[in-house]
């Protein structure tokens, strides 16, 4: 990094240098400029009971899970979570420095080996409750043991002024199915740092599915790495931003053996001043033939000011391959909404649904039918509170 | 009481300076059918557009009176509210919106503009099983999305079944005839004269009259150039079956 920049006073209370527009993967989403405030790492805070309550029953899985396991400002809280003996392996482990940030200060994570078939969600709860601005980071690592099937749902969410960096690495065995949904609803303050990466073995099935949300700066990073033939993998997401959110995901499916299908599609819907980035890489190396790998992202700009960008690349060393990438980005479509008024719905209300409709073609990937509603309702609930009754 | 008057209904295009309708006249009774007929371009789709409130025409001399009250400053949803049902010629596909969740929002969201309480879901889904399967309208097609995936006769039994859950009181049927075959077209016209009744009105636009063979009107009105040139019954749809639009296409020059 180069050293020519001036300190920033976020990067002095962090310790360290972030990275800037100059580095080609962050253009978009500059953290020496964005990251406008000290956020401090290893602040002791004291949290209070009726804040962590009132931010779990705010998970909008609260009812799903049968397994949970809840960190609060990075900490594993062990009275608050739910470990089924048995079937899952679960406990809270010292972190392991995987990415700078969170090498320098990571506090608490999970390890989970989920093997045999899991019929229940298990669920991660992040919550961060509102104290002094400072930063917080865990790191926590998956292992699906081979043949193994389980849905896993991590939950984001806080109050007051925060970074949260959460790592997390998923490594997922042979015929093993992974369905994971992570919704990120942090704090309207809060800056959202996360990479996963991800390592898929032979006959692996993984759903994964990430809603966008919280946070007033999102950057999401993740790595998908075909290392086993016969994998199928659909990774998929969608954006509700509004306001000054900045929301930049980067996925990077790099296919390393022949045979294997990826999907990626994200439904990003900006509104305000919002702004929204995706850039989705698929590598194909040489040995990976008959690779079918596709990307998509579309996006709804609901205002003139929001704004979009998106940066799909193939990068294919095979020659008998079937890839392909498609960005689209626009409004409502008029036609849509007239149909829907001229059938008495009012417009307010015809937006709303044709809003709902164009995210939830992303909610498809998730298959657990509750999830999949919880996920609609928190769309639902959205639309009602960003959009109200505005025209 | 007339239920609509259109009088002297002169319309352009809002990005163009080209006018469509040219001083139209017309009234419309409760209970009477209407046969709107007249050669491509005679401006027969943007009346119906103009009536359901569509955007991108300009309205700039003429009125129309809807229930004794101004329809030109109604939005389209509050003119649906009011009893204007349009069958689209063409349909629009939704893809994300189950058939049955829009009917049930548009159904409830007229009731509530009309200060009626909105029905229950178990007395909702009897209503439209009643009316889908008059219609021949499958399970299936109210769970897909709003006219996705559907035929062409589909799509227009899917926007009778429309006008049969919603009742309005003036149904306008833009070329509803359209790309159906004869049977298409019979279950159609059956479910359009199923809805015929003293207290609803209808206009029916169409090119060709064999649709009237099925849904038989009380008048006929030739349009050309934006104008009604000439009314009569149902025998002046034949004698232009016969004789073409080609006297009409230049008397109005």
């Amino acid at each position: 990094m180069s050293t020519a920049l001036m300190t920033t006073a976020a990067e002095q209370a962090l310790g360290l240098a972030l990275p800037h527009r100059r580095m080609e993967e962050w253009r978009w989403t500059d953290l020496r400029q964005m990251i406008d405030k000290p956020y401090p790492p290893r602040q002791s805070v004291t949290a209070r009971d009726a804040d962590i309550d009132r931010l779990l029953k705010a998970s909008p899985f609260s009812k799903i899970a049968a397994t949970r396991m809840v960190f609060v400002n990075g900490h594993y809280d062990g009275k608050r979570s739910k470990l089924v003996n048995g079937a899952i392996e679960s406990r809270a482990v010292a972190s392991e420095p995987v990415l700078q940030m969170n090498q320098a200060f990571a506090t608490d994570g999970a390890h989970l080996v989920l093997s045999g078939v899991i019929d229940t969600p298990v669920e991660l709860v992040f919550i961060a409750t509102d104290a002094t601005p400072r930063a917080i980071a865990t790191q926590n690592v998956i292992e699906v043991a081979a043949g193994a099937s389980a849905t896993l749902i991590e939950t984001h969410i806080g109050e007051g002024s925060y970074l949260s960096n959460s790592v997390t690495e998923i490594r997922i065995g042979d015929g093993a199915r992974l369905d994971r949904v992570k919704v990120e609803h942090d704090s309207a303050d809060a800056v959202h740092l996360a990479h996963a990466h991800v390592t898929l073995a032979r006959d692996v099935t993984l759903r994964e599915f990430t809603l966008t949300s919280g946070a007033k700066l999102n950057r999401q990073n993740g790595t998908y790495n075909f290392t086993g033939e016969g994998t199928d993998a659909k990774v998929s997401g969608a954006y509700l931003i509004a306001g000054r959110q900045h929301a930049d995901s980067r996925l990077v499916v790099d296919h390393q053996v022949p045979h294997c299908t990826s999907r990626e599609l994200f439904k990003c819907v900006m509104d305000d001043h919002a702004r929204g980035i995706f850039q989705g890489k698929v590598i194909v190396r040489p040995h990976a033939q008959k690779t079918d790998g596709k990307q998509s992202c579309n996006a709804l700009l609901l205002s003139e000011t929001a704004e979009f960008d998106a940066k799909p690349e193939l990068e294919i060393y095979a020659d008998d391959v079937a890839c392909g990438h498609g960005a689209t980005s626009g409004d409502l479509n008029h036609d849509h909404l007239f149909y829907l008024e001229s059938r008495g719905i009012p417009p307010a209300e015809a937006k709303a649904m044709l809003i709902a409709a164009f995210v939830g073609e992303a909610f498809e990937t998730v298959e657990h039918d509750g999830i999949r509603e919880a996920l609609a309702d928190y769309a639902a609930t959205w639309l009602t509170y960003h959009r109200g009754k505005r025209p | 009481m007339n239920l609509l008057d259109i009088n002297n209904l002169h319309v352009k295009l809002e990005d163009e300076d080209r006018s469509i309708l040219n001083g139209l006249t017309l009234a419309v009774k409760p209970g009477e059918v209407h046969a709107i007929m007249g050669p491509n371009g005679s401006g027969k789709s943007t009346l119906s557009y103009v009536l359901a409130g569509r955007e991108g025409y300009e309205v700039t001399e003429g009125s129309v009176t809807f229930k004794g009250k101004d329809l030109l400053e109604m939005e389209p949803h509050e003119r649906a509210a009011e009893g204007v049902f349009l069958a689209f010629q063409y349909p629009i596909e939704i893809p994300g919106v189950a058939t049955m969740q829009f009917l049930k929002v548009s159904l409830n969201a007229q009731r509530k503009a009309r200060g009626e309480k909105e029905l229950s879901t178990p007395d909702f889904m009897r209503l439209v099983k009643d009316r889908a399967a008059k219609l021949n309208v499958s399970q299936d097609m109210l769970k897909r999305p709003v006219n996705v995936g559907f035929s062409g006769g589909e799509k227009k039994r899917a926007e009778i079944l429309q006008m049969a859950v919603l009742e309005p009181s003036l149904c306008i049927l833009d070329e509803t005839d359209s790309g159906l075959d004869i049977d298409a077209l019979r279950v159609v016209a059956d479910g359009v004269n199923a809805l015929r009744s003293p207290d609803r009105a209808m206009i029916v636009i169409t090119h060709y009259q064999r649709l009237l063979d099925y849904i038989v009107p009380d008048y006929v009105h030739v349009l050309s150039k934006g104008q009604i040139v000439k009314s009569g019954d149902k025998y002046l749809a034949l004698e232009l079956e016969e004789k073409g639009y080609g006297e009409y296409s230049k008397d109005a020059a």
